[in-house]
């Protein structure tokens, strides 16, 4: 990841791309582990029985994100980052996070 | 004898639906709406004010996703994949069974429930990293182009989840309403 000066004056950048890359983290792995999980890869254990193993699945997700986000931000707040290459990760891997969410791409590895 | 106009799980599914699902949904459209047209807007009062508007309509966006979820998955979810009990041929209080119970249907589970399970919270995590930027950024997140064009591009993904899953809802609302 390569660093520029601040253009403006301002915060610098390093804050919200870690948001943004962490948002596309989390994507992909809500999407993985809906997929992993589907094709019985990755067992992952019902956290509340009433509503079954979704609940496993998305707070293991939530964590992901969480912990991606943290450890982004504090790489990254003090930091002015270019921006294309995060652009491009948060947006390739939120698409591919919801593409492996679909139940018709789980059936393609069965 | 009283009858009650609407059940406790049937109030639940409105509340996620219509109040949080519904609100998200336009609070998402809002916000991106918000975030494209006042991109023109010069440096300055006018500006500060509308980014701390902007600011708080996105961090509204992402409570309302973050309840809809919750109350969705936590609360709705249970009574809608409850068993019926051992030769019950009215099916009609078990949603997920009555919709499996025909095969012209069973897709609004297999594919619609399943893909309601996961995307919305994909669609809460992207809310947020946005709500959190215009938090923090104001102004400079509504005159940094690359910056907006990544936020931009995310509450895009966000609105189109949204509005995705709100739509197969009424589907399974549809045919097997929780009542």
């Amino acid at each position: 990841m390569s660093t520029r000066v601040p253009s403006s004056g301002g915060l610098p950048n390093g804050a919200a791309l870690a948001a943004f890359a962490a948002a596309g983290v989390g994507a992909f792995a809500m999407g993985l582990i809906s997929l992993l999980n589907a094709t019985g890869f990755l067992p992952v254990p019902t956290l509340y029985g009433p509503a079954g193993g979704v609940t496993g699945r998305t707070t293991l997700a939530v964590l992901i994100w969480l912990i991606a986000w943290g450890t982004l931000h504090r790489q990254w707040k003090d930091q002015d980052l270019e921006t294309g290459g995060v652009h491009a990760a948060a947006i390739g891997l939120t698409g591919l996070g919801i593409l492996l969410a679909l139940p018709p791409v789980w059936s393609l590895f069965e | 004898m009283d009858t009650l106009l609407f059940s406790s799980r049937s109030i639940w599914t409105m509340l996620h639906g219509i109040v949080l699902g519904g609100g998200g949904l336009l609070a998402v459209a809002a916000a991106l709406f918000a975030m494209i047209a006042m991109r023109t807007t010069p440096p300055g009062d006018a500006a500060a004010a509308q980014s701390r508007y902007l600011a708080w309509l996105l961090v509204a966006t992402s409570v309302l996703l973050w309840a809809a979820v919750l109350a969705g998955t936590y609360v709705s979810f249970p009574a809608y994949r409850a068993a019926p009990p051992e030769g019950l041929t009215d099916l009609s209080a078990y949603p997920r069974e009555l919709i499996r119970s025909n095969p012209a249907t069973a897709w609004l589970h297999s594919f619609a429930m399943e893909s309601k399970e996961h995307m919305p919270w994909i669609a809460a995590m992207l809310a947020t990293g946005v709500a959190f930027v215009a938090s923090r950024y104001r102004e400079q997140l509504m005159h940094d182009d690359k910056l907006r064009r990544i936020a931009v591009g995310l509450l895009t993904l966000t609105l189109m989840l949204v509005a995705g899953v709100s739509f197969l809802g009424v589907l399974i609302n549809k045919v097997a309403p929780l009542e």
